[in-house]
């Protein structure tokens, strides 16, 4: 494409009574753009304007109004390239001049002054131009075979109602289900919570309701006593190998080497060809992950439901509540057995059980629920408590100790209701001890409502045991990816199948793959049936944007794709093993072979290749290395005591709106720093940083998500990564003989806003203290 | 630190906390916003919240031995504000009238004093005391009740003569004094064990004339219904509830002098209406009206508090001592001998009734809340 260039600067909003637009527009003009200016450039004038100049040729607009986060639908325009230079909040709302004053007549006459806030808008309009030099027009990646078949794994309460949305939105869904029935555990319940307004009474198990529906549909296939022994290929075009469950055959996924096995005898690191050797030995008999299953069945994405088990608790350390000792001390898994065979009977002697006690946390002081638990460990409890009430109305009791009563939502009303019950008895308290007492039980807890210690005699105890996704135990999705067949990072999330708690629901950390129901958290039915409903539109989303060849969420609708130039790459093999979605499978020779549609496009291969081959159209090292580049260092040369450049990389998925939301708030920070935002601190290569520095700027502060237990990295693990990486930076910083502390990371929440201004001042006088970088004016 | 707690419900107890008002009780979720509301609710280990979880889970040992459930004064505070509508003021109140039945004996007779339809039966046994006394007491000669009309009415004591009246309604106030006095030593205890048992005291044992000077500290609070005038949403309760207290207490003097002036000074009545004491007689009698409409007016005014016939039965009783009272004097004054007579009649009924059933009836309170409070002060409850 030939680029036709020009540039419109608003001058609405505040920006023409801060700017010398005048002097502004001469910036560009030396550069050789055209420039045109407008008072009000998103109104119906400014964008006829705009037209106008399309239709007149441009194609490469350079907007220098408001934030690229607001009127966004106004200034795009398909076919053009469109950079958005953010005088608005990043300038004149962050810097007014009652902060920061304009000069003088007579200062302006004096070469030693100058205008910081004048400064920063000319630096940031100028990085808009070098951008879009540099930046080219997406094209979508399309793949070559497409299929909007889902594949739902796992058929109890989720998988069936994920199936059925699926399917009543028009999709073809394939059922795997591992048992020779459809129902999971809800086939085992004597009654279920209830689903309806009041939310009061138990209600017989809707599962075969689900079983009949699902049979009847004629959109669902459903396989039973089957599982997945490989899925290969890219959303829209996932190729599955299915078997029997226990079978083995040639086309189960193959297992990355462990750790230990990657080094030779003298713990030197293997080469590739060698690491390649290793791999195949160690997973005799399957075939590698490249190698496609002619027999394969294709799916366009993954909904995965496979459910839990009940947790069987540690019985050492439960041995206070006489857990693996006392026969009648169960837990709720076992209790539901017991009351589906019939009436309440202690384990021991088969005798009625008539007095319970249910007990929800594990105490030894601390008030956490037993492992795996949630708000459904507490609304079983209630539950149960009532099967009690069931079998014996007249002299039926049941205790429920409780560190947390969730019942959440509309679940309220059943909270309510067996609170009416005059044989359920509810309070907040640690059981201490559990012990022996004759036929019976004798209970002890603190702390209670009722006082300080109490005792009681029971019939059974019962333990609220949590529901381990079953995703602990196995991959369950078996992928055919070089990374390995499971989701990587459950870990941070207690081996749930989750990639970000707070923002993305029903997401995992593969792309196309939808997770639902208990292997994502602890739920209940309804909850269950809501998150199958997420998780068949997330589907669905994918599907629909695949097909189109653009991002799905977060960056949904993001046309480009990483771009390699292999001739380069010398098999270093960061970018496979870095990439949070696994969307990388390298080959024989460690070659990386891209997937374009299992990726996310946060960018982190780019960050991670030291060769700088990985790119996308309109982000790339060169579009980023030329803005920075673009940045006006003034020196000794220049002014007798130059103002310092800083440079800011922000992750724009918090970060950079938070800034934003500084600048609405009027919060100011130093006029010395120029932002550049990036796509996730992840995508931040060390080159940006090298070339900040060398040229003359005295200090690179990033600014990013908080990672670790409570993190928030739209990506997994973007954040951490650069802080690796920025560690690492010290050996490059000393080599030019500049402080580590030249270089932060922050990590800050989207609404921090109001606590950016001091993270970015207390930098900007950290690095004054330091005085300026010895490489200004070369 | 505190012994540790046997935790046995009752249901039954629950059901019958339903029973007396006390039906949404299991609606807490232990909040404590009542407690933090409630304006006479001590700082440490305040009620109602404890209560509420204790009737919730049927512990009747815990409640009846548990003074606080007396320091309530029933105002509607916590009730008002409780974000669930457990309403623990009505729940207080239920566990009272139990505590009041439990600490009451014959079981029989409390029983009946909180069936509506053993009312009339209840009514009828001083009407067949007086007939049953009075005929006997013929046989022998003595003529304490006459049933012949006089030639000259002068008042009702003609008929029904007072030293009758006086030798029933001795032992009437006897036998009541006994139930108290055998409910007042196990209740006393019981508080003290408790106490003891969630280390609330040190104290061993209770010292008799300590606990009576903490009575009599505490009496002033009674008699000027501090506790009362603390209560924001039922504060207007307080003041009818002052006159009927009064009421009583003037009566009560006016009986006594009365008393001396028949068996020791033998001056006969009818007693001049110039007569100080008789000044006090109608003041109180008036008192005794006035402030039992205002109670009932209130009750039926709050929808949203529980009346049940254990507290209509109270307010109604001592509406009518004071209506028949005061009708008997105003029939006399103007010469209707027969309806003075027979107002009488009623009159003697109400008071025998107050009498006799007071151990077992709301107004038993008026011994409860006094020992509670002066325990409390006693054990220095903060």
């Amino acid at each position: 494409m030939d680029k036709k260039y020009g540039v419109y600067i608003c001058t609405g909003c505040g920006i023409g009574e801060s700017l010398e637009i005048e002097a502004l527009s001469q910036a560009a003009q030396e550069e050789g753009f055209p420039v045109k200016t407008h008072p009000f450039l998103c109104g119906s004038d400014g964008v006829a304007l705009l037209k106008g100049e399309i239709d007149s040729g441009i194609n490469t607009l350079v907007i220098a109004a408001c934030s690229r986060r607001v009127n966004f639908d106004t200034f795009r325009f398909p076919g053009c390239i469109v950079d958005r230079v953010n005088l608005r909040e990043g300038v004149v709302w962050s810097h007014p001049r009652s902060a920061f004053p304009a000069l003088t007549e007579e200062e302006k006459a004096d070469p030693e002054k100058f205008d910081r806030v004048q400064m920063m808008a000319e630096d940031y309009l100028k990085m808009g131009m070098a951008r879009v030099k540099k930046v080219t027009l997406p094209e979508p990646y399309k793949l070559d075979n497409f299929t909007r078949k889902i594949l739902v794994i796992g058929g109890g309460i989720t998988g069936m109602s994920a199936a059925l949305d699926a399917a009543a939105a028009g999709y073809q869904v394939t059922i795997v289900e591992k048992e020779p029935q459809l129902g999971g555990h809800a086939n085992d319940w004597r009654k279920q919570l209830p689903l309806k307004y009041p939310y009061e009474t138990l209600i017989p198990p809707i599962v075969e309701q689900k079983i009949a529906a699902v049979t009847d549909h004629p959109l669902i296939t459903v396989r039973t006593e089957t599982v997945v022994a490989r899925i290969a290929g890219e959303p829209g075009n996932f190729i599955v190998t299915f078997k029997k469950p226990g079978e083995k055959i040639e086309f189960d996924v193959p297992f990355p080497l462990p750790d230990e096995m990657k080094v030779d005898e003298k713990g030197k690191e293997l080469d590739a060809e060698q690491l390649h050797a290793k791999f195949l030995e160690y997973n005799q008999g399957k075939q590698d992950i490249l190698t496609l299953d002619p027999n394969g069945e294709p799916f366009g994405a993954v909904i995965l439901a496979a459910g839990w088990r009940p947790d069987e608790p540690d019985k050492e350390a439960l041995s206070h509540l006489g857990y693996g000792e006392i026969p009648d001390v169960i837990t709720n898994a076992q209790f539901e057995q017991i009351a589906k065979r019939g009436q309440i009977v202690r384990p021991s002697d088969g005798k009625s059980a008539k007095s319970v006690v249910f007990i929800q946390s594990p105490g030894k002081g601390k008030d956490a629920d037993f492992d795996y638990a949630g708000a459904v460990t507490s609304l079983v409890a209630l539950k149960q408590a009532k099967y009690v009430r069931e079998d014996y109305p007249q002299d039926g009791k049941a205790f429920v100790f409780y560190q947390h009563m969730r019942t959440p939502g509309l679940s309220e009303g059943f909270y309510k209701s067996i609170q009416q019950d005059p044989g359920i008895f509810l309070t907040k308290g640690e059981v201490v001890q559990v012990s022996k007492n004759g036929q019976g039980l004798t209970v002890t807890a603190e702390n209670t409502l009722l006082g300080e210690k109490v005792t009681l005699s029971a019939d059974m105890v019962v333990l609220a045991a949590g529901m381990v996704p079953a995703t602990k135990d196995d991959p369950v999705v078996n992928l055919a990816y070089r990374q390995g067949p499971g989701f990587r990072d459950n870990a941070i999330f207690n081996e749930y199948a989750d990639s970000n708690y707070i923002c993305f629901p029903y997401e995992t950390q593969r792309t196309g793959i939808y997770a639902a129901g208990a292997i994502r958290r602890a739920l209940t039915v309804e909850e269950s049936m809501e998150d199958a409903a997420g998780a068949a539109l997330k589907a669905i989303q994918c599907l629909e944007s695949v097909n189109r060849g653009v991002s799905v969420h977060p960056r949904s609708g993001d046309m480009t794709f990483p771009d390699f130039f292999f001739q380069r790459c010398t098999q270093c093999k960061r970018c496979t093993e870095e990439c949070p979605f696994g969307a990388l499978d390298d080959d024989a020779k460690g070659t990386p072979k891209p997937n374009p549609a299992r990726c996310r496009r946060c960018g982190t291969c780019m960050g991670a290749c030291p060769e700088r081959i990985i790119g996308f159209a309109d982000y790339n090292i060169d579009s980023i290395g030329s803005m920075v580049k673009a940045i006006g260092v003034p020196s000794e040369d220049d002014y007798s005591e130059p103002p310092l450049r800083i440079l800011g990389l922000v992750c724009e998925n918090d970060a950079y709106p938070a800034l934003d939301m500084a600048g609405i708030n009027g919060l100011s920070y130093s006029a010395d720093v120029r932002i550049i935002p990036v796509r996730c601190l992840g995508s931040v290569n060390v080159i940006w940083i090298k070339d900040a520095l060398s040229q003359g700027m005295d200090g690179v502060f990033l600014l990013g998500c908080r990672y670790g237990d409570d993190y928030q990295c739209h990506f997994i693990k973007g954040s951490e990564l650069a802080d690796i990486r920025m560690k690492k930076i010290g050996d490059a910083l000393a080599s030019l003989a500049l402080e580590n502390e030249r270089v932060a990371q922050f990590e800050v929440a989207i609404d921090d806003y109001d606590k950016l201004p001091k993270i970015i001042n207390e930098f900007v006088e950290s690095i004054e203290a330091m005085g300026p970088n010895p490489f200004k004016g070369f | 630190m505190a012994d540790t707690y046997r935790i046995e419900p009752d249901m039954n107890f629950i059901q019958e906390l339903g029973k007396m008002g006390g039906q949404d009780l299991k609606k807490c979720f232990q909040c404590a916003t009542c407690s933090v509301a409630c304006p006479i609710s001590p700082d440490t280990k305040p009620f109602p919240r404890k209560e509420m979880i204790a009737a919730s889970w049927g512990l009747k040992d815990k409640l009846l031995a548990d003074p606080d459930i007396w320091l309530c004064h029933n105002c509607g505070d916590c009730s008002t504000l409780c974000p669930r509508g457990a309403k623990p003021g009505d729940a207080l109140a239920a566990i009272r009238s139990l505590a009041v039945m439990d600490y009451a004996t014959p079981k029989a007779l409390a029983k009946a004093v909180r069936e509506p339809k053993m009312l009339p039966i209840l009514f009828a046994i001083p009407a067949a005391i007086f007939l049953v006394v009075g005929l006997v007491l013929k046989l022998f000669g003595v003529h304490w009740l006459n049933f012949g009309i006089a030639e000259d009415f002068v008042w009702q004591a003609q008929y029904i003569n007072n030293y009758l009246v006086d030798i029933i309604m001795l032992p009437t106030a006897g036998f009541a004094a006994a139930v108290f006095a055998l409910g007042l030593k196990r209740f006393l205890a019981d508080i003290h064990q408790n106490a003891l048992a969630e280390g609330r005291t040190d104290k061993e044992k209770i010292d008799p004339f300590g606990f009576l000077k903490a009575l009599g500290r505490i009496l002033p609070t009674v008699l000027k219904h501090e506790k009362f005038n603390d209560c924001s949403e039922n504060r207007e309760r307080s003041t009818s509830h002052m006159m009927v207290l009064f009421g009583f207490i003037g009566l009560f003097i006016v009986t006594n002098c009365f008393f001396l002036a028949e068996w020791v000074f033998h001056i006969e009545g009818p007693y001049s209406q110039i007569n100080p004491v008789k000044w006090l007689a109608n003041a109180g009698g008036v008192a005794l009206i006035i402030g039992s409409l205002l109670l009932i007016k209130n009750r039926l005014a709050k929808k949203d508090q529980a009346s049940g016939y254990w507290d209509w039965y109270l307010v109604g009783l001592v509406l009518a001592l004071g209506l028949t009272g005061l009708l008997t004097e105003m029939s006399r004054l103007g010469g209707f001998a027969g309806l003075s007579v027979f107002i009488y009649i009623l009159h003697l009924m109400c008071i025998w009734c107050l009498f006799a059933y007071t151990p077992f009836s709301k107004l038993a309170h008026l011994v409860y809340r006094t020992t509670a409070m002066a325990y409390n002060e006693y054990i220095e409850r903060t």
